[in-house]
């Protein structure tokens, strides 16, 4: 039986943001915009979710006089991530 | 990203692996791609300070002008911060831009000490601080220009294997073996300041590379 997939990272644009944050320790808000070209609001609903789960977690702060806000994969969200990419290959291996 | 992730559609096994793979992809170019700018500033500043170096030294015949290679790492640093400060807008770091940074942190620290302590040797053999016999043990008893140009080739070359960029390996062995070729094929110390603006030259061209190569 296949498992199932996890559906907070089943989705697109969420998806998108733990996969950047799983090739880099950190990236900020502009540069997770930037490489996924999604709308401040959607960005900010989506990483404010993927926070409530414990997948990431987010610092506000400043950069001199700028606000930035930074986010990092946690533990928890690294698991999730590397469980749902196990389950993708085993839907791809079913799939054949 | 080419394509604007802004819907939260569900996506197929392939599409969510390809999704992965390009993201994942995509921030290792970037990162690269950054990296440019710092070989671009390094590179400018040791082929304007080789060559500032070498026409004070032919026209003064004063070897002491290579006091002024101290300056470079102070000058260098500071741009650096400046350029690093316009980043502000977008941040971003892995473990391979801070190898990196350590790798380049490391060829400083090993140059500006095998430096000081040839200047330090020399100081306390003589008994007394004089300027034009300390730059010959820098420049001719120590092999200082070989040492430093070997360190320089093999630290853009690992550079080159942490980013897997080609362009950079291949550059670092360039610089290094080349400039080791100058270095003996030059026989005034002050022409051996050309071994520098050879690796500047070469730095820049890498820079440029690794930049448009990811635009």
């Amino acid at each position: 039986m296949l498992p199932k997939l996890d559906p907070l990272l089943h989705s697109e644009l969420r998806l998108a943001i733990v996969s950047i944050l799983a090739g880099v320790e950190e990236a900020d808000f502009t540069y997770l915009k930037e490489q996924t070209g999604a709308t401040s609001g959607n960005l900010s609903v989506q990483i404010d979710k993927l926070a409530e789960a414990g997948y990431i977690e987010v610092e506000k702060g400043f950069r001199g006089k700028v606000p930035r806000t930074v986010c990092r994969l946690t533990p928890q969200g690294s698991e999730a991530f590397r469980a749902y990419v196990k389950a993708l290959r085993k839907y791809i291996v079913a799939g054949k | 990203m080419e394509n604007t992730i802004e819907q939260n559609r569900e996506m197929t096994a392939e599409e969510s692996l390809s999704l992965i793979t390009e993201t994942l992809n995509n921030s290792r170019k970037e990162i690269t791609r950054r990296s440019g700018k710092y070989y671009i500033l390094w590179g400018a500043l040791l082929t304007f300070f080789s060559l500032v170096i070498y026409v004070l030294w032919k026209l003064t015949d004063q070897e002491a002008w290579n006091n002024l290679w101290f300056a470079m790492p102070v000058i260098g640093f500071l741009l650096a911060r400046l350029m690093s400060r316009k980043d502000t807008e977008t941040h971003v770091q892995n473990d391979v831009s801070r190898i990196t940074q350590g790798i380049w942190s490391a060829f400083g620290i090993f140059a500006c000490t095998v430096a000081v302590f040839t200047i330090a040797y020399s100081y306390v053999s003589d008994g007394a601080l004089d300027l034009g016999r300390t730059i010959r043990a820098m420049v001719s008893v120590a092999s200082l220009t070989a040492e430093i140009v070997l360190l320089f080739g093999l630290a853009e070359s690992i550079c080159g294997v942490a980013l897997k960029n080609w362009a950079m390996k291949i550059a670092g062995f360039v610089t290094g073996i080349g400039g080791l070729a100058i270095y003996y094929i030059t026989g005034a110390a002050e022409e051996q300041l050309f071994i520098f603006t050879f690796a500047g030259l070469v730095l820049v061209a890498t820079g440029l590379i690794v930049k448009y190569q990811y635009k």
